[in-house]
């Protein structure tokens, strides 16, 4: 399961390096992050881009750690791709999670 | 030539023996398996269909394979490589989109599962974390059409191409 974790003074950053959140590792990749959100308590900022390829399954783990979060602690997801994006916006939980574009990606056509 | 003249082209053998990409595979319904043919159907048709098709083609075969692999097994106890199903699939690039059929030995595909679905009853307190494969199946796909034949599930259904450049 590849992902880094940045603590600072008031935020978590999590960056995803998983080409793949698919079915194979859906599992562990919601253990793991659930453990992490739980542990420290502060906003999450989730960094996405590496991410090329999500799966229902996916999409469900990423749910499980929103669900996870405590106090209604807020969670960003950044630099989506687009197989990820589609998947977030035809289950309609774009609407539910907070999918923000990258700063820098300000220029790019859908 | 649209496509009725050409299948109805006849034995000439010009018209009829045009390639078209196309990938065959058989393999065991296991997580990884299911990723390695994933990955290897992209590189199939990476430089023939666009990159939106490919994700539509990617994410809907992963759902398919993902609840052979999950619910389809002939034994839910049994954890030896010989229970799990065997799944076939072949995919045909057409002028309008690619035509996908994916055949598998596990217990009979439930029938709802083929019903008309929306999404799972979004209640923001308890979100939902599954139900979402089969509705995103239907909705990405075209011409889905499912029989069981003696041990043999049957599904197949094409991916159309959406952008005005056809396939690419």
């Amino acid at each position: 399961m590849q992902f880094t974790v940045t603590e600072t003074e008031n935020r978590l950053v999590i960056t995803v390096a998983e080409a793949r959140i698919d079915a194979a590792i859906a599992t562990r990749f919601k253990d793991k992050l659930r453990e992490v959100v739980l542990r420290h308590r502060k906003p999450v900022e989730m960094l996405m881009g590496a991410v090329d390829f999500m799966d229902s399954s996916g999409l469900g783990a990423m749910i499980a750690v929103r669900k996870a979060l405590p106090d209604n602690l807020p969670l960003v997801l950044k630099d989506l791709t687009p197989n990820v994006e589609r998947v977030f916006r035809l289950t309609r939980m774009d609407t539910v999670f907070d999918i923000r574009p990258a700063a820098a990606d300000e220029e790019q056509t859908e | 030539m649209t496509s009725t003249e050409r299948q109805n082209a006849g034995l000439n053998g010009q018209i009829s023996t045009r390639t078209q990409p196309m990938f065959h595979r058989v393999l065991h319904a296991q997580p990884t398996r299911v990723r390695e043919t994933l990955t290897a159907i992209r590189t199939r048709f990476r430089s023939e269909v666009s990159d939106d098709t490919l994700g539509r083609l990617e994410l809907v075969l992963a759902e398919v394979m993902n609840n052979v692999t999950e619910h389809a097994s002939l034994a839910d106890s049994a954890a030896d490589a010989g229970q799990q199903p065997s799944i076939h699939i072949s995919i045909v690039r057409h002028d309008t989109g690619l035509a996908c059929a994916i055949s598998d030995d596990g217990v009979s595909l439930p029938e709802e599962c083929l019903l008309p679905r929306g999404l799972p009853v979004m209640d923001l307190t308890d979100l939902p974390e599954g139900g979402f494969g089969w509705y995103l199946i239907q909705d990405l796909t075209q011409a889905l059409c499912y029989y069981r034949e003696e041990q043999r599930n049957f599904l197949a259904f094409s991916i159309p191409f959406t952008d005005q450049t056809g396939g690419r």
